[in-house]
């Protein structure tokens, strides 16, 4: 196993990030951490904290004895979904929350993009403080069930974390792990109620909202791990220490998988930071943010944005689940796309006619365009089969592979016509983007 | 006595029309499926094809009604375009007329907030158009002695066949339906003239 140098950095605007490599790395210095960073990854990174040591950390979870009380801290301290949609976490626990009878409860650690570590690692690292959260959540909405879903063979550490909880009693609610199966959209809320009901992790329509009708009917709640890391946070600290990283519209810190030509690895960042320190954009050619639904950005924009939406989205990106890659300049982008746009095109559900149908033509596409001598039209086709396969599928797989697509179209432009003259500016074939070998081919593999 | 005329017979083209524009419909939705096409008419087409023109059929059925009721040579209430059986004329045959245009105005209603309805009950309020275009044709062959000889009866036994043998086309493609997981492995084979890693091997060709 490579032994990856560990390290934090303080930038010079103030903004923090801790770093973690992706693979179990041992040293670094303590750090004492107020209201700085890292706030959910062990002071000493690489080593989990197991039970004792988060007890000593942070101390039991401050249950307030009835449902709704925590609630408000949440709405005040303004903590967003990190599973990738970024939905406000108060509204969800709310509409729970009001509802009666059977409740569920999910933590969602099925992460599924394939380039995203972060949930893997923080339920390795910081097992206790994600079910922490998972029951303060719980008793905030009353909830009935509480389950964890996660890919499997998850992490030991989990899995020990919560007999050790169970035998001194921590715990409000039992929790039943569930297994995902290893497909793209697998942590896809509507998908994750399927498979927790017995059936395949696909997706169903929108309406009703699983906060509705969920799980056997009932109102579920599912929540990504992280996000259940930072309410037993603010439910210790408050809103007032939870904002005091991040920015006004998006506070708190988010755990980010980036992607170097060197090294991947998860970081823990204050939303607002510079996407510079997370990444050096020198060196590389284009910057994919926010994973496989994401947005390719060029190099020059990156060195000017901020980590979070508000900056993000007027370059039409959006932080997703916190995957950021800096693809190296000696690769090609456009053979990347298209090994991607193949993988999502493989993982659609096959459901819904546009996505179905859509997604396999645009991965032909892309394949060709990075061919050589590509048939006139095929940009214009792609462009115009994102449009037509945008907002055309029971969840938003569609959606961000148009995205993804066109972005690429974009800033990759210049290689396109490069291509096109039958040359090709990449000397490493190597992929970069990481992918699973295997595809979906039967109904056993979406279960 | 001369607008009165007009208004008969502009009901009568107009309801002629919004029967071969609703055939058109019930066919173009029918052919519309996941895993089959129209050859040489690309999905997004047939579909887009399939709500305009069920549109402009709605526009030709209210002048069909309002033309109807507004001549003078017989006494049509304007409820009875909605509500059935409320004419006293020819009680059966617009009754019939009236039921199949309620059940186009759900399903063209329920299509528009689609977005807002449960897909089940979207699609339940959808196949109402297996009932309503019979209605419908019902209607138009009871009601209209226009189409009850000479070739507007045929072009009438045409609209039927024509719906006939798309249903029957629908029901044979979905015996050949393949299952949900394997239908995005079918489709990506069609488009990968290079095997399962097309675009690699297209990228080592041009590399070396």
């Amino acid at each position: 196993m490579t032994m990856a140098p560990v390290n934090e950095t303080v930038n010079e605007a103030g903004n923090e990030t801790a770093h973690e490599t992706v693979n179990e790395a041992t040293g670094g210095a303590i750090r004492p951490s107020a209201a700085g960073l890292p706030r959910l990854l062990p002071l000493i990174p690489g080593v989990p904290e197991d039970l004792r040591g988060h007890l000593a950390r942070y101390g039991r979870p401050p249950y307030r004895g009835g449902p709704g009380h925590l609630i408000q801290a949440v709405e005040q301290a303004g903590l967003t979904g990190r599973g990738g949609a970024a939905f406000p976490v108060h509204r969800k626990l709310a509409i729970v929350a009001r509802a009666r009878g059977r409740k569920v409860i999910v933590a969602n650690g099925a992460e599924s993009e394939p380039a995203s570590h972060k949930d893997a690692l923080l339920l390795r690292a910081a097992p206790n403080l994600v079910l922490d959260g998972l029951q303060l959540a719980a008793e905030a909405i009353g909830a009935s069930e509480a389950y964890l879903y996660l890919h499997p063979g998850a992490s030991p550490e989990v899995l020990r974390a919560l007999n050790q909880r169970a035998a001194v009693g921590l715990d409000w609610l039992g929790v039943t792990i569930a297994e995902a199966p290893p497909r793209f959209l697998a942590g896809q809320e509507s998908a994750l109620v399927n498979r927790l009901g017995g059936g395949p992790a696909v997706p169903t329509f929108v309406p009703p909202r699983v906060t509705e009708r969920g799980l056997g009917g009932a109102p579920t709640l599912v929540q990504n791990v992280e996000t259940l890391a930072h309410l037993a946070l603010i439910a210790r600290y408050g809103p007032r220490w939870f904002r005091a990283l991040g920015t006004a519209r998006e506070p708190g810190s988010m755990l980010a998988t980036v992607h170097t030509s060197d090294i991947s690895q998860v970081v823990e960042a204050e939303i607002g930071a510079p996407l510079r320190t997370l990444v050096n954009p020198e060196g590389a050619q284009a910057v994919l943010v926010g994973g496989y639904h994401g947005t390719w950005l060029p190099v020059g924009t990156v060195s000017t944005l901020t980590l979070g939406n508000q900056a993000l989205s007027q370059h039409g990106a959006a932080v997703g689940a916190g995957v950021i890659a800096a693809l190296p300049a000696d690769r090609c982008g456009l053979a990347e796309a298209a090994r991607v746009v193949r993988y999502l095109a493989a993982e659609s559900a096959g459901q819904c006619g546009p996505c179905l149908n859509g997604l396999p033509r645009m991965a032909a596409a892309l394949a060709e365009l990075a061919g050589q001598g590509h048939r006139r039209q095929v940009r214009a086709d792609l462009e115009r089969w994102a449009g037509l396969v945008t907002g055309r599928g029971a969840c938003n797989h569609p959606d961000g592979t148009a995205r993804f697509v066109r972005s690429a179209l974009t800033v990759f432009a210049p290689e396109i016509g490069r291509h096109a003259r039958g040359h090709c500016s990449a000397t490493n074939r190597r992929p970069f983007l990481p992918l699973p070998d295997s595809m979906p081919i039967s109904e056993e593999d979406w279960i | 006595m001369g607008g009165t005329t007009a208004f008969w017979y502009a009901s009568r083209a107009t309801g002629i029309v919004a029967l071969l524009l609703l055939t058109a419909v019930l066919v173009l939705g029918i052919l519309v499926n996941r895993q089959g096409r129209l050859p040489g008419l690309p999905r997004f087409a047939v579909t887009s094809l399939h709500r305009n023109i069920s549109l402009l059929a709605v526009a030709f059925i209210a002048v069909h009604v309002l033309t109807a009721v507004l001549d003078t040579y017989v006494r049509i209430p304007l409820v009875s375009g909605v509500i059935p059986f409320a004419s006293g004329y020819e009680r059966l045959w617009l009754g019939l007329g009236a039921i199949s245009f309620d059940l186009m105005l759900a399903m063209i209603i329920t299509s528009l907030i689609r977005g807002h309805l449960n897909r089940i009950l979207w699609r339940a309020i959808h196949l109402l158009a297996y009932l309503c275009w019979p209605v419908a044709f019902a209607h138009s062959i009871g009601s209209s002695r226009d189409l009850q000889h000479g070739w507007m009866l045929d072009l009438a036994v045409a609209c039927a066949l024509v719906v006939v043998a798309a249903a029957g086309w629908r029901l044979a493609s979905a015996a050949r339906q393949l299952p949900r997981a394997a239908r995005v492995a079918a489709i990506l084979a069609q488009h990968a003239p290079h095997g399962p890693h097309g675009s690699r091997q297209a990228h080592e060709r041009i590399s070396r």
